[in-house]
């Protein structure tokens, strides 16, 4: 057997290797059900105008900077099905648990996703537990399905989406078109550099706390706004395969500049160690919209007045003279900003 | 009587081939005819009495024009016709080859004494040229070479140029393309660096005169602009060097005369015919140690980079300079490509420049200056560009399909290549930079355009994150071309035997980094090739060494010699080796601990070894901890030290205990013997292998001392290195090319 011919955590990474993955096994799958289906690889998918999505959480540590797995797993099930523009109303949750771990670890999870669940007003209303012998897992694992329905906000964003274009009536990629703004709620990479400063060996001078956050009472607002073309939350593979999703499946070219990007200094310092790029860098509690440009202005300001988009800016816009994801660099160059792989490949010869 | 036909091809279009036959016929009194048979080929029919013919082919071989280059020629008898005089004929339909577009040349001793006489219509004119100089494939639009496919078209002849270029007995001036003069030529120009002119009766002087007072200029060439400043001023040096932001890459030197570069550099026969040639590469030179240069010209380097002039402008300039010689480099902010029009200096290079000197002919085609320095002897392209590309390359075997290779993607090189020609582009530059990636794909398409051809195989790298495979993609979607991926080192090791025209070979590569068959960084390899790369097998290489956090050890060899140490050190201890932070040697150690990827990049090893002697610590442009280590090996000696060889695996950590057991006295004689030990290593190894010929490729093979340490070494095996190519990255794209070549 081949490299080729097993999975390796490459497949799991987000990047590449992960979208082979999805286009040559599990599309076999897709049957076209749905208004928003398989085939749409989005975050969730929509029936009947329930919004409908689910997420497994393996996060090491599972107690980190900002947060833990049991707020993860609620805010990542609840943004998702926040970023079709649907209303979260309630979550099942299924834990699997490795043989030996402390009660008193799973009660604080526990603890935590019940004021996580508080906090996005969202019920959990069913659940699974099973135990597997010591060493066949690490630790936890927790599953999160949820359901969600269609909130009259997202009625009266797309109508104002109207006005330039025939949206769907779900925030979907295909909604972008030419000339929407590009804005990020707030600074990247906060939690992928707290989990890494979190694990054992690690400490950064500085402490950067992750973003885990529900996202939903926030993206009821900026509906209200309108003009919100689409949502979409960078957590694995970050804004570089956010960008890459939406030029694909709109077919625009998406133009974004670096030195607009809000960055944490502590963020920049410790991607300078670790060799990562902060476009791939995975984030829990932001999201990205791409925003009509006459709105641009009063969603900013709407973000502006949450906690969770203190620090949001527009960072680009959609173009249809250019193809792919091109990023302005800061000494005044473009590059294309491509999927990540999943690792770094060495470029430099 | 007698009578002969002769097909000359070469580059024969373009260098005053036809007029200068005209002229050697009817001074040998022969009858007959030369004439364009639409490609590189020129027939030539010749009729007379037997003296005249063999005085007619004793000139032909003796007086050929310069720049003109025979490939190929062809003599047969034919019958006698009743013609009784000489002409050229208009160009014939028959495309029996395609012409080749010629390449830049530097003006000739000709035109530059024209320039320099009081009395001459051209005197003082730097736009002089004939028919065996001038620029060429810079200003050209398309072929044929006829003035109004190029840029020259903007300045029609005055009367006298006229009369001249009809003139078949003015032997330079007489259907020469690119010809003008005061009058109807181009125009130079002093500006600000906003663009304001200056009024100026002399502006080249002025221009010279500003340099001397310390103001940094840029200055229109024909390929591009170059920034000037004076050499012997660190303040000025290090002003340009902080407004390029390009804290220590070496600036190219222009000089007046080959006796000027004397006075700073030492200059071998074979260099200073190098510096003489009508392609006037930058030749890296041995620096005097007495040198009156700045040191921040090429700072902790023994060479320096020196070229003579090759326009009219240059050498006008020069010449008001007191010490006939300035800092000429190129005009481009750092990591971008160099300007070649006004605009571009204006927005690009503002408050990089003071001044501006400019002229108004379009330069078409971006040429940057080549670079070449010999390394045991032998002619290594460091770039390969103005004067020699785009002339095409040609090889032993045969390519039945169209094809066009991407290269690599720093430094980038591509190439459109069919039947045994390979056209490689001149220098393109770092195609992860966007507007380079295009300018890539742009002179692709020109030579496939220029040449009328539509690629049906593309070549790529394997490497997933190279944007040049991207770009290969999009080539093979546009024109349904097959898409083929060749292994790095694969190519580098074909590129240098397509040089050879070999087919089997054993290949030593020693590079930076390229991706590996097995996902691993690879770059210190031996690799028996065979079938021009039908098969091949990777028999040794440097040992492999974890590569936590990718490209960035590339730029900090502390981290590299951290990763090299933690192969046998705990990391308690490697903090006293390496100048890192301690955070960031707790995360490099975390990061290690889960690490999957490795390397074995000879490059890596040498930066490694550059940080451990604290000769340098941080990259600032390509291979400098590198190029900084062979410099200091400049006096060193050989010392007592080997390099095992496991299993296949040579093993470089036994370097760094070496080093470390035995203290760090004599750095240049370490920095020397790990250099030449690992050419030894590396030829070991290959002969292992019972080789016929060995090649050496990739960008390490530059290296002096490794080189050295191969050929002394090497039991009387030939080693062959590339002199068409460069052995760097810029020779890739001729080593895709060969892989789908097949027998002719
Ligand atoms: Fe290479
Ligand atoms: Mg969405
Ligand atoms: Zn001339
Ligand atoms: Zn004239």
């Amino acid at each position: 057997m081949s490299n080729k011919d097993i999975i390796t955590l490459l497949h799991g990474a987000g990047g590449s290797y992960m979208h082979s993955l999805i286009k040559n096994v599990f599309m076999k799958l897709n049957d076209n059900y749905g208004e928003v289906g398989l085939e749409m690889l989005d975050d969730a998918a929509v029936i009947n105008d329930t919004v409908i999505s689910t997420d497994s959480f393996i996060v090491r540590p599972i107690f980190f900077k900002g947060g833990d797995i049991g707020r993860l797993s609620v805010s990542g099930t609840v943004n998702d099905i926040a970023m079709m523009g649907g209303n979260p109303i309630a979550l099942s949750l299924a834990i699997v648990m490795e043989e030996g771990f402390p009660l008193s670890d799973l009660e604080k999870i526990v603890d935590s996703i019940k004021k996580t669940a508080e906090e996005a007003d969202v019920h959990i209303v069913t659940g699974d537990t099973k135990v597997m012998e010591k060493g066949s897992l690490d630790k936890i694992i927790i599953n999160t399905s949820g359901i969600g329905n269609r909130p009259p906000q997202l009625d009266y964003n797309i109508n104002t989406l109207r006005k330039n274009r025939q949206p769907s009536r779900w925030l979907v990629p295909t909604n972008l078109r030419p000339g929407d703004k590009i804005i990020v709620s707030g600074t990247i990479g906060d939690h992928e550099i707290s989990i890494l400063s979190s694990r054992e060996g690690i400490g950064f001078e500085a402490n950067v706390k992750s973003d885990v956050a529900p996202l939903n009472k926030l993206m009821l607002k900026l509906l209200e706004v309108g003009g919100i073309a689409d949502a979409k939350d960078p957590t694995r593979g970050g804004l570089a395969d956010l960008l890459n999703d939406w030029s694909e499946k709109s077919g625009l070219g998406i133009y974004i500049k670096e030195e607009d990007i809000p960055v944490r200094e502590e963020v920049r310092a410790a991607v300078e160690f670790l060799g990562m790029d902060i476009l791939e860098l995975s984030n829990e509690g932001k999201v990205v919209l791409a925003v009509s440009p006459e709105y641009e202005k009063d969603v900013l300001e709407e973000l502006h007045s949450d906690p969770l988009g203190k620090y949001a800016t527009t960072i680009g816009e959609v173009r249809k003279d250019i193809s792919g994801v091109i990023m302005e660099t800061v000494i005044g160059g473009q590059r294309y900003v491509g999927r990540p792989i999943g690792s770094p490949v060495p470029r430099i010869c | 009587m007698k009578a002969y036909r002769i097909l000359v091809s070469g580059i024969v279009q373009g260098v005053g081939f036809r007029p200068f036959i005209y002229r050697i016929a009817v001074k040998s009194n022969v009858y007959g005819y030369v004439k364009n048979l639409g490609g590189s080929e020129v027939e030539i029919k010749i009729i007379g009495r037997e003296e005249n013919i063999g005085k007619f082919f004793s000139l032909l071989f003796s007086k050929i024009p310069p720049p003109a280059k025979i490939e190929k020629i062809l003599i047969e008898e034919d019958n006698v016709q009743d013609i009784h005089e000489f002409k050229i004929l208009p160009s014939g339909n028959v495309v029996n080859e395609p012409s080749q577009i010629p390449p830049d040349l530097s003006i000739c001793d000709d035109c530059l004494r024209e320039i320099l006489d009081p009395k001459d219509r051209r005197y003082k004119y730097p736009f002089n040229s004939c028919a065996y100089c001038g620029p060429r494939y810079s200003m050209l639009y398309k072929i044929p070479y006829d003035r109004e496919n190029t840029a020259m078209r903007d300045f029609p002849l005055c009367d006298k140029c006229k009369a001249e270029y009809e003139d078949p007995e003015n032997e330079r001036r007489f259907d020469a393309q690119g010809i003008s003069c005061p009058i109807c030529g181009p125009k130079v120009f002093l500006s600000t660096s906003d663009g304001e002119i200056i009024q100026d009766k002399d502006p080249i002087a002025t221009a010279a005169k500003l340099i001397e007072e310390g103001y940094i200029l840029a200055i229109k060439g024909i390929g591009g602009f170059h920034i000037a400043a004076n050499p012997f001023d660190d303040d000025v040096v290090i002003k340009l060097r902080e407004r390029k932001n390009r804290p220590q890459q070496p600036f190219a030197l222009m000089a007046l005369s080959v006796d000027v570069i004397k006075k700073y550099a030492e200059v071998s026969q074979l260099e200073e015919e190098l510096l003489k040639s009508l392609e006037r590469p930058i030749v890296l030179l041995r620096k005097k140690e007495d040198s009156e240069i700045s040191k921040y010209v090429s700072p902790y380097l023994d060479r320096e980079g020196f070229f003579l002039y090759y326009t009219g402008l240059h050498y006008l300039l020069l010449d008001n300079l007191k010490e006939k010689i300035s800092i000429m480099t190129s005009g481009n902010k750092h990591g971008l490509p160099m300007c070649t029009d006004e605009e571009c200096v204006k927005t690009k290079l503002k408050g990089v420049v003071d001044y501006i000197l400019y002229h108004n002919r379009k330069i078409v085609n971006r040429v940057d200056d080549s670079v070449i320095r010999i390394s045991s002897g032998r002619i290594m392209f460091l770039r390969r560009s103005r004067g020699y590309a785009p002339t095409w390359i040609r090889i032993k075997r045969k390519l039945r399909k169209v094809t066009v290779a991407v290269g690599a993607e720093l430094q980038n090189v591509g190439a459109v290549a069919f039947d045994d020609k390979v056209i490689l582009t001149q220098y393109i530059g770092d195609t992860d930079e966007l507007n380079t990636l295009e300018e890539l794909e742009k002179y692709i398409k020109f030579f496939l355009n220029t040449y009328h051809l539509t690629p049906e195989v593309i070549v790529a790298d394997k490497n997933p994150a190279y944007q040049s495979t991207r770009l290969a993609s999009k080539l093979s979607e546009e024109y349904s071309a097959e898409l083929v991926q060749v292994q790095h080192h694969l190519a580098h090791g074909l590129s240098a035997m397509a040089e050879y025209g070999l087919n089997d070979a054993v290949g030593i590569i020693i590079d930076g980094i390229g991706y590996g068959d097995d996902g691993n960084g690879w770059g210190g390899e031996v690799i028996n090739i065979k079938d021009h790369g039908e098969k091949y097998s990777r028999e040794y290489h440097l040992k492999y060494v974890p590569y936590t956090g990718g490209d960035i050890n590339s730029l900090k060899p502390d981290r590299m010699l951290a990763l090299f140490l933690s192969t046998f050190m705990n990391w308690n201890e490697i903090q006293n080796y390496v100048k890192l932070s301690d955070t960031e040697l707790k995360v490099l150690e975390y990061q290690t601990r889960k690490n999957r990827l490795f390397t074995s990049s000879t490059g890596r090893f040498l930066d490694s070894i550059s940080a451990l002697l604290d000769i340098c610590h941080y990259r600032t442009y390509e291979g400098e901890p590198a190029i900084k280590l062979e410099a200091f090996a400049r006096n060193g000696k050989l010392l007592d030290f080997e390099f095992p060889i496991i299993n296949n695996e040579i093993d470089t950590t036994a370097a760094f205990k070496w080093i470390i057991e035995n203290g760090i006295q004599d750095k240049p004689s370490i920095a020397y013997t790990i250099q030449y030990e690992l050419g030894k290593a590396l030829v070991r190894a290959a002969l292992k292998l019972n080789p016929e010929k060995i090649v050496v490729s990739g960008g390490a093979s530059v290296n002096e001392y490794i080189l050295k340490g191969m050929i002394e070494n090497s039991e009387g095996v030939e080693i062959l290195t590339q002199s068409k190519v460069p052995p760097g990255d810029g020779g890739i794209a001729l080593g895709q090319v060969y892989y789908i070549s097949e027998e002719k």
